[in-house]
């Protein structure tokens, strides 16, 4: 609930508490759970890391070098030594000059003051004291009581914030992607809230086929994930969501009883239930905890001839009781998202939009507003629902062929030809704004149907009581949008949406011949936002006149 | 002839050389104090009351030094225990610069534990001339 989320931001927030400690210091490690090269104080290095090192990139880490006596960290390569093994010693380094600092009693004197995070308590406080274009280095608030300011809710530390890796009882969620070549390395980490999909090529054969651990099941389900960052005792298991098995022809097929974990096996000179894809669902709270995981699989088989396979891996992340609505901009349309629809449910006075149900294999756009994919086989009649989203500022064309025969009927035709062009859910309204939420029905555009015939002047002249058989063959889809906003930073809104089909007469064939007519679909995007009109002030005018009594003797 | 006169001559020689230390000690002071604000992060209201000190140092440092070479010369105990009295504030002074300035540096250190063993010895000697002037 908001109220609460705004309490919790209320808590006076700073950045994380320096570290101070030499010995726990370390400026080259910058890869979580992975050896950093060349960094001798990095902890995740082991004595076969430190074999292949030349030199410490960090030799020695000490604090204010100004200080009469301090504490120094100094790492070194003993290159003697068979094998060279990384030394650390902690040594306490004097300064001989006169003029070192042998105490102080101000306590900032040696390092950086820790800003304060702006919350929306003192927000205004900081924007007046920082707000201008140059402020006092020195402020009254520097005598205060700096504990005030270092983290003291210990839980602050913990939340997961967006980038951190994913951390799991031993090291952290993978996301295995290609590096460098398109071959698979397991070394990336999965970030909070960072959406991904990576794709990428494993070798393996049918003989390793039990050996190789990234194409089962198992490696990607028995880690489990902490929910709260560097905290191990509440972890969440990955949860197995849904098994769908792809056969060697490619065709998918969903299983009913997912629960049980396939490995590997040689089943008559295949192996079969290698994981060919794996998707990660998070499920996260807005305290940065992560309360669910859960995983969808992609089963296949290979046969002895392959060598390699190609592996694709995505996670998205959920906020718990929301539902996942993807936006297509915030608030104007962004180029190349799709368009967003709804219907209107009976007795509602407001469009509701589709849920997205099976989060598996169906790809949130296909439920909006889609048109006619074109595919390599022509035939309209072949290509049964292969449709693609419309994609706001991409102008589109798309057709098949149609071939009639004599047999056909006039009805069922024009049904098929309409469920071809609409689709199966051609829904009513189109949302106005990237952002516009189903409650408000004024965000929402009614999508306006036209028919027009193709039909000459002459033709139906000659034939005024003949009934001719009209089929749908174009669908054109025009979308007017417009600019909306700042000059700066204009968002585009839909404005009008017009679904125009055009029908043409079908001549009644003699029997035994057929012919063949394009369909063809097509969306349109026209800007019709008015040229924004500059303003401009008036011009100044001198107001200068003579004093009353200028030419006094004279006038 | 040490029957008549009472006057202690270690303790006029240690005014002496305490004024002239007095005077190195102040300049070396001020100069360092100027050295920290441009190299360290030295905030107005430290600095201020660093300065202001050394400055109420100094004054109570010459009228120390005036009042007790004068009551040692003219063989009075009344000016003598004034300036023992003052030679306290000098030393809480003193021990403020040694411990509680704002950055204390090693030359801070030496210097002031000189001032410090002078002010004891020229405490000792103060009581001495004071016993020796009342009796």
């Amino acid at each position: 609930p908001p109220e609460t989320r705004a309490a919790a931001w209320a808590r006076p927030r700073s950045g994380p508490a320096p570290v101070t400690d030499v010995a726990e210091l370390c400026v080259c490690d910058l890869l979580v759970a992975q050896c950093d090269v060349n960094c001798c104080c990095d902890p995740d290095c082991s004595a076969a890391d430190f074999s292949l090192f030349t030199t410490c990139s960090v030799p020695i880490v000490t604090g204010d070098s100004r200080l009469c006596s301090q504490k120094a960290a100094t790492y070194s390569l003993d290159v003697e030594a068979n094998p060279p093994e990384m030394i650390f010693k902690l040594i306490d380094q004097v300064n001989p000059s006169v003029f070192c600092i042998h105490a102080t009693n101000y306590k900032e004197a040696l390092s950086f003051r820790s800003p304060e995070m702006p919350t929306s308590e003192n927000f205004d406080l900081l924007l007046k004291r920082f707000g201008s274009t140059a402020f006092s280095a020195e402020p009254d608030s520097w005598n205060m009581n700096t504990d005030v300011q270092n983290p003291s809710d210990a839980n602050e530390t913990y939340r997961y914030e967006y980038g951190v890796p994913i951390q799991t009882a031993d090291a952290f969620l993978r996301l295995p992607s290609p590096v460098v070549s398109s071959w698979c390395s397991d070394a990336n980490p999965a970030g909070f809230l960072v959406n991904q999909a990576t794709k990428c090529t494993r070798s393996v054969s049918v003989e390793e086929c039990g050996n190789v651990q990234a194409i089962s099941m198992l490696f990607y389900t028995n880690s489990s994930i902490l929910a709260k960052l560097h905290e191990f005792v509440f972890q969440v298991n990955i949860t197995v969501q849904s098994i769908v098995v792809q056969s060697l022809n490619g065709m998918r097929t969903l299983l009913n009883g997912s629960d049980v974990l396939r490995l590997p096996v040689i089943l008559d000179e295949l192996c079969i239930n290698i994981v060919l894809g794996v998707s990660y669902h998070i499920t996260y709270t807005d305290a940065g905890e992560i309360i669910e995981a859960a995983a969808s699989f992609v089963l296949g088989a290979i046969t002895k001839e392959a060598l390699s396979i190609q592996q694709s891996f995505d996670i998205s992340f959920t906020q718990v009781n929301t539902k996942p609505v993807p936006l297509s901009g915030n608030p104007g349309y962004v180029v190349g998202l799709p368009l967003r629809a709804g219907f209107q449910p009976q007795g509602y006075p407001f469009p509701s939009e589709i849920l997205f149900a099976a989060l598996v294999l169906n790809s949130n756009k296909y439920s909006q507003l889609t048109i006619l994919q074109s595919t390599s086989n022509q035939d309209c009649l072949a290509a049964q629902g292969a449709r693609t989203p419309v994609l706001f500022g991409y102008n589109m064309i798309s057709g098949c062929q149609l071939r009639i025969t004599a047999a056909m009927k006039c009805q069922p035709l024009t049904q098929t030809l309409l469920d071809l062009l609409k689709g199966q859910n051609f829904p009513e309204y189109v949302a106005s704004f990237g952002n516009s939420q189903a409650q408000d029905v004024l965000d929402w555009v009614p999508i306006i149907h036209l028919r027009t015939s193709e039909q000459s002047d002459n033709e139906r002249i000659y034939n005024p009581f003949q009934s001719a058989c009209q089929i749908p063959i174009s669908l054109e889809i025009e979308v007017k949008w417009t600019k909306y906003g700042s000059l700066v930073n204009p968002q585009a809104r839909i404005v009008n949406v017009t679904a125009t089909i055009s029908t043409t007469t079908l001549k009644q064939l003699p029997p035994g011949r057929e012919r063949t007519i394009p369909v063809m679909s097509s969306v349109v995007f026209t800007d019709i936002s008015s040229p924004a009109e500059p303003g401009y002030k008036a011009w100044p005018t001198i107001n200068v006149k003579l004093p009353f009594d200028f030419f006094f003797p004279f006038v | 002839n040490n029957k008549y006169q009472l006057s202690s001559l270690p303790l006029q020689i240690l005014f002496y050389v305490n004024g002239i230390y007095y005077i190195f000690y102040f300049l070396v002071t001020l100069a360092m104090i100027v050295y920290k604000s441009q190299v360290f992060s030295y905030p107005d209201d430290f600095l201020a009351r660093d300065l202001a000190l050394l400055f109420i140092m100094a004054i109570l440092e010459a009228l120390r030094l005036y009042l007790g070479s004068k009551g040692n010369l003219t063989e009075e105990e009344a000016p003598l225990g004034l300036s023992l009295a003052l030679t306290v504030g000098s030393v809480v002074l003193s021990v403020y610069f040694l411990v509680w300035q704002t950055y204390v540096l090693k030359a801070d250190v030496i210097l002031n534990s000189v001032l410090l063993c002078a002010y004891g010895l020229e405490s000792v000697l103060k009581v001495m001339a004071i016993a020796a002037f009342v009796s």
